[in-house]
This record gives C-alpha cells, structure tokens and sequence, in this order.
C-alpha cells in the first residue's frame, strides 16, 4: 500500500536544480551592477588573464566587471515585457472567455489572430529599425509580440473553466465579474497560466537576446550579456570566457525558469482535482 | 458466503491532517456478488470506495491493506458526465479503451450489449453532453467492462434516477453479478440496497458499525422499512392561493445544437407553492429549471416575475431579480470554488446579493448552515472536505441567504440517507409556510414530492403535462 505525498523526492531535486541553475544569473543580474564598481584602464582586447579574472574583451575591458553590469538589462527587459503581455492578454483573454456572445468574442479575439500571422522577430526587427527604441521600447516590442500568444492560450483554457456550475452560481449570486473571471475563471487556469508564463519568459529572453545580438535596442558596446556574446565572438579563440560566461548564463536563466516551474506544476498538479 | 474474494480491504485507515476520514474498515467483494456499503454521508463510503481503486486524498495518511486480486476496478461515478471526455464522440470513446486492451470491434458491440446500450439510435455518433444521466452511466459501464474489470464500484447509481431507469440499472447490475462481476455497491437508496446486495457494510463515521446479510443488517439500521421512504415533513395542506410570484409563458428552448428541449411550457407559481417536476431523464426538467433561473436564455418565452418581465439571461439581471429567482444546483461540488471554505462562499452570496457587511454574512451563514445540519467546523472546510451529502445541504444554504421568492431545485433530495432527506425538507416546508416561498422542485423522489408539492407535473419530450408521470404517455428512450 502506498501513500501519496504530494511532491516527493523528485520534486525536490527538480526544485534544487532549477533554484541553482536560476539563482546565479539571477543574483548577477540583480546585485551585479551594486559590485561592478569603477572601470579600470583599458588592456589589450582578448587577453586572458593579465590581472583580469575572466581576461579582457574586444575593447579591452575587464569581462567579470561587463557581467556584473550586463545582466539587468536582459532579464529585466525579458520579465517586464512578460509581465506586460500578460497585463494585456490576460482581461482581454478572460472577457472573450466569459462573454457570452459569440460577436464580441470575435471583436476581442479577431484583432489579436491578425497579429500572430506576423512572425514575431519579423515583427521586432521591423519596430526597433524604424523607431529605434531605448530598453522600455524593446519591452514594450517583445511584450506586443508575445500577447497574440497568451491571449489565444488563455482563451483556449479559460473557455472551459467559464463553462463550469461553480462560473454560474457565482452569476447566479451577483458576483462581479472582475472575481469571476480572475478570483475563479483565471485561478482554476493557474496551472495552464504558470506552464505559459514559464515559457512566455524563456522566449522573450531569446527574443531580448537576439535583438541585443542583432544590435537592436542597445548600444554595440553595450554592457549587455547578449551584446557581449555577438561582439567578443571575433576573439573566441584567444579568449573564450568572454563569450561562454554570458552564454552559459542566459541559458541557465532560461533552462532553470522552466526546471523551476515544472517542479512547481508538479508539487500541486494533483491537488484538489479529484472529486 | 463462498464465492473467491476479488478484493478485500483490511484495517484501512485513511487520515488527512490528522482527521481520520475512515479507521479501521474492512471488507470484501467477491466473485458474482454484491457488497452494498451504506451510512450516512460524510461517513465514509467514498473514500472507501476510491481506496479499492487506488485513490486517495491528496495528502492522505494511509495505514491497512487493499488486496486486489482481479486486476484493475471499473468505476462508475456518482456524475458519470464528470469521467466522459466531453470533446469526444461516445464511439471514440469506447474505441480508445478497446484499443488499449487490444479488443476489437465487436468487444466494443459487446460491450454495448452488455450495458444495454445496444438499442440507442446514433449513440456512437453522440457526445456525452446529448446523452441523459442514465445513458452517460451506462456509457461509462461499458468502458469498464470493455477494460476486462471484474470489480465495478458503483457510486450512488441511481441517485437521481427515475424509477423506470433505476429499475433498469439494478436489473443490469444484477446480470454483471450474474456474469460473474464483483459488485461494490454504494448507495442510500436501501429499497435498492436490499434488492441487490448480498452483503452489507454499515459505515457510520468512518467506521464499519454492522455488517452481514442485508435481511440481518438493514433491519433496524434506519427508521425506514427498505424501500419506503421517510415521510419527513407533516403536509402542511390545503393551503389558500397566494399571489403568482412567477408566471411563464410560451417557453420553447433551443440547445445550442439547434434541437428543440422545451415545447411551448406554461406554468404559475404562487407565493407558497411548491410545484414537483417529474419525467425521465433528458425530457427537459433541468433545462426548464435553468431557463427560470436565467442560466439558460437560448429561448422565446416570457418570464414575468410578480407581473414584470423578468430578464432570459442571468446577465441582464439586477441584484434583486438575482436574489429573487434561486437555484440549487444538481451537482452541487461542482458548484463551489475549489480550495475555499464552504462558510465562505455561502456568505458570499448574501454580500453580494443582500448588501450585508461580511461579518453580518458569516455569522447568517454559519446559522443557516447549522439549521441543516453543518457545523462551524463544516462550514471552515473546503469542497473537497465535505461529503456529497453535506455539499448538497451548503448548497441549498447559499440559495437560501439569498432570500429568494422562488427557488428551483434541481434533484436536491438525491443521494441522501433518510436523516438528511428529512432535514432538508422540513426547512423547505418551513419556507414555504413562513416566507411564501415558491417552488419548482425537480425531482425523480417521488415520495419527497408527494410529501412537499401540492401539485405534480410530469415533463415527457419537452412539454409539461400535469399530475405525475403515470398518467401520461411514458415516452421511449429520450435524447
């Protein structure tokens, strides 16, 4: 006979590991730039070593201090535009939802379909070209490209949850709609919510990066994981921690936000569902 | 007492933070039998009957053996709707379980027969929504069979039935046995029970109080004879006429399908009234019930609540017509938020609905539900803590808070043992005397009826006949 515990031992591990992975890019991007203190003199580009913990980059600056300034503006552009998506697809999603008309269901959904025919890059290579944008643009670009997305996940599972007795009775007891549809529609959803957001992060990361690779929304000589990755490649031979450690980093921020929500989806999964 | 034990159950105790939900229960299924498992709700029939399945609480502490000899369990649920994939056709349905066990096409026809669902016309081309209640368990029993179980739980199987398909499903369980199924039979319908079983366990508070034969057992154990109802409530007629609270007219309604459910239905309700709605399964009761409630406005009809004209849709509602017009919902689980105290929600609905501050809410709720039978302890507990039977009983209390004029109650006494039963329809009558309330009580107990409504209707393939289901046309197997 066995007991179940919710979680178990594997769900701990995977909680570890995705915390580990997460807690050093994490801590970097945060804290960093309070470390960096002030630039020292230039050295040659690409030496390792020379006084240089991690060696110098392509113009000669000293790498460990450009990690400790270039983690903010990547994870901080990639978790504000996530945010942001969610903050607009996630009422427009829940109204479609729970409205019971079939026309203006269409009228909220229709617009947003338009816009995920445009592939999403396309979409940012286009808007940072002709405007230019500073870190708050690129946000805003990364989180306009990402709504189509969450709007039509979120339809799709709020559409059945709208649909149970318990969405009724609450009409049927005079509750407003902003607890219906976020109180229960949205918190009955949250493990579809949570799989998504995980995601939705990971791949705003890519996209922050790859607009920071391609030089868009950032300086070329940028204090920037991503910019640091594209302009020390020239030199990876001569000195390879100029590009590994901030590669290695993104991918940790990315591998360890998706093991970290996994574990959670796990832990609760099967709380509450039987009847 | 000698046919092989298919499963046996021993010492099992099953705790959650630290509340023994049942301690110490014991018992067999055996080979072509039936165990019946009976008590009043909330003592543990439900747990025990998921531990032969292998399905626990989350969290659950759980000491004791459960011997599975037979292979795997087939269950058929209390809400069969809640087991059916609802996006799916009946025949992938089955075909997805025969595939998995290797069976062909002509399993599946078996199976089919088996369920005596073999008659149904274009059931394999039917989602589980267009099926009735009976059809969707029957549905389920042929999954089970086609899965090669040779143990069913069968959780309240006729709760909620008419007397016509309860007569069928306890001839069917009684071929399954005949064929050499185990039956565990959950139930606290004790006319079935006695029918059926050939062993019975009494649980009483998560504990086994008697078992044995059911000639031995069931006598004594309730009030009741097997089978005959209890009359709870001392008919409070004749009564005067009071005002017509709400008046429907020319109701015919539409599922969103496109097939008609409702033919043109009249009906008065007056202040006082009570107006039991009987008729098979699928005939259109709930779906009448829904449409005076608001929740279903896929209709022409005039609703007129004391002369004015009430809104189709429970959008266009205000706060008082919401109040005014109350439902209790058939599966009343599914009805309350997840993971939040019942107390909670009943208060709600008297915040939202009658303007009161919380505090004021919460104590009317806690009194509300300890006149049905719920304490403060009951009341902290979410759904998911709560007995079916002590779920139903918050249910009526939330509708109740409202202070509603009329309120429709779909198959509230259904699945109740005799004590709750009674509860629940003495404070109806008491109601219904004190504050004229109205109401639509659908129903397949035709006894609750008989001992709360002043009239009968009988529902048969959309359209209201008055007096009860005998002296109309009995119709064939509706959609």
């Amino acid at each position: 006979m066995r007991a179940r515990e919710a979680g178990g031992a594997g769900g701990t591990r995977r909680y570890l590991l995705g915390a580990a992975l997460i807690a050093g890019p994490l801590l970097l991007a945060l804290f960093g730039p309070l470390l960096a203190g002030e630039a020292g003199p230039r050295a040659v580009s690409f030496t390792p070593g020379g006084g240089h913990w991690l060696g110098t980059d392509f113009t000669g600056r000293d790498v460990w201090r450009q990690i400790l300034l270039g983690g903010r503006p990547v994870v901080l552009v990639a978790v504000a535009a996530t945010a942001l998506g969610y903050a607009v697809a996630l009422p427009l999603a829940l109204a479609a939802a729970l409205t019971g008309r079939a026309w203006l269901e269409e009228v909220l959904l229709r617009p947003v379909d338009v816009l995920i025919a445009v592939p999403t890059l396309l979409l940012v290579l286009l808007a940072a070209t002709a405007l230019s944008p500073g870190p708050v643009g690129l946000a805003v670009l990364v989180a306009v490209a990402a709504v189509p997305d969450i709007a039509r996940v979120v339809h799709a599972a709020a559409v059945e949850a709208a649909a149970r007795p318990v969405v009724e009775a609450l009409r049927l007891h005079g509750e407003s709609w902003s607890r219906i549809a976020f109180g229960q529609v949205a918190r009955s959803i949250r493990r579809t919510l949570a799989a998504d957001a995980g995601t939705r992060l990971v791949g705003a990361l890519h996209l922050v990066a790859t607009a920071a690779f391609l030089g868009l929304g950032v300086q070329p000589d940028a204090a920037d994981w991503a910019v640091m990755v594209d302009r020390n490649r020239p030199g990876l031979l001569l000195q390879p921690w100029a590009v590994v450690v901030p590669a290695l980093l993104i991918a940790g921020l990315a591998t360890g936000t998706n093991l970290l929500l996994d574990a959670a989806l796990h832990g609760g999964g099967r709380k509450g569902t039987r009847r | 007492m000698t046919a092989p034990v298919l499963v046996s159950v021993d010492g099992l105790r099953v705790a959650v933070d630290g509340r023994a939900l049942v301690d110490g229960v014991g018992l067999r299924v055996r080979r072509g039998r039936v165990t019946a498992l009976v008590g009043p709700s909330g003592s543990g029939k439900t747990t025990t009957a998921l531990a032969l399945l292998g399905e626990y609480p989350p969290g659950a502490q759980v000491r004791g053996t459960v011997a599975a000899s037979a292979g795997p369990a087939g269950y058929l649920p209390q809400h069969p709707a809640t087991v059916l994939n609802p996006a799916r056709r009946v025949g992938v349905l089955l075909r997805d379980v025969a595939r998995r066990t290797g069976a062909g096409p002509a399993a599946v026809e078996e199976a089919l027969r088996d369920a005596e669902l073999a008659g149904v016309e274009g059931l394999l081309r039917r989602f589980p929504y267009q099926l009735s209640g009976g059809q969707q368990q029957r549905v389920v029993l042929a999954q089970a069979l086609l899965l090669g179980a040779r143990v069913i739980v069968a959780d309240e199987p006729t709760t909620g039935q008419d007397a016509r398909t309860k007569a069928r499903l306890t001839a069917l369980l009684r071929a399954l046995a005949a064929r050499g199924t185990g039956i565990l039979l959950l139930s606290h319908d004790l006319g079935v029970v006695a029918e059926l079983a050939d062993e019975v366990v009494v649980l009483d508070a998560g504990r086994v109080r008697r078992c044995g034969p059911p000639s031995e057992v069931l006598d004594g154990f309730a009030p009741v004879a097997p089978g005959r109802p209890v009359p709870a409530v001392p008919p409070a007629r004749p009564r005067p006429p009071g005002p017509a609270r709400l008046a429907v007219t020319g109701l015919t309604a539409r599922h969103p399908g496109g097939g008609t459910v409702l033919h043109d239905v009249r009906l008065v309700l007056r202040a006082g009234e009570c107006l039991a709605l009987v008729g098979r399964s699928g005939s259109g009761k709930t779906t009448l019930g829904r449409c005076l409630a608001g929740l279903h406005s896929r209709h022409r009809g005039l609703l007129l609540l004391d002369g004015a004209p009430l809104p189709r849709s429970v959008r266009g509602r205000d706060r008082a017509e919401l109040a005014a017009v109350q439902y209790v919902f058939q599966d009343a689980r599914a009805s309350f938020a997840d993971g939040r105290p019942v107390g909670g929600q009943v208060a709600r609905a008297a915040v939202r609905l009658r303007g009161l501050r919380g505090p004021a809410a919460a104590d009317e709720a806690l009194a509300l539900l300890a006149g049905l039978g719920l304490g403060p302890a009951q009341a902290a507990r979410p759904p998911a803590a709560l007995s079916g039977g002590e779920l139903r009983r918050a249910a009526l209390a939330r509708a109740l808070i409202a202070r509603p004029a009329v309120l429709v109650c779909d198959e509230i006494t259904s699945g109740l043992d005799a004590a709750t039963r009674a509860a629940i329809l003495g404070r109806l009558a008491e109601l219904r005397a004190g504050s004229g309330l109205a109401l639509l009580f659908v129903t397949h107990d035709l006894s609750a009826a008989d001992v709360l409504a002043d009239s009968v209707a009988t529902m048969d393939g959309g359209r209201l006949l008055p007096g009860p289901a005998g002296s109309s046309r009995s119709g064939d197997e509706a959609p």
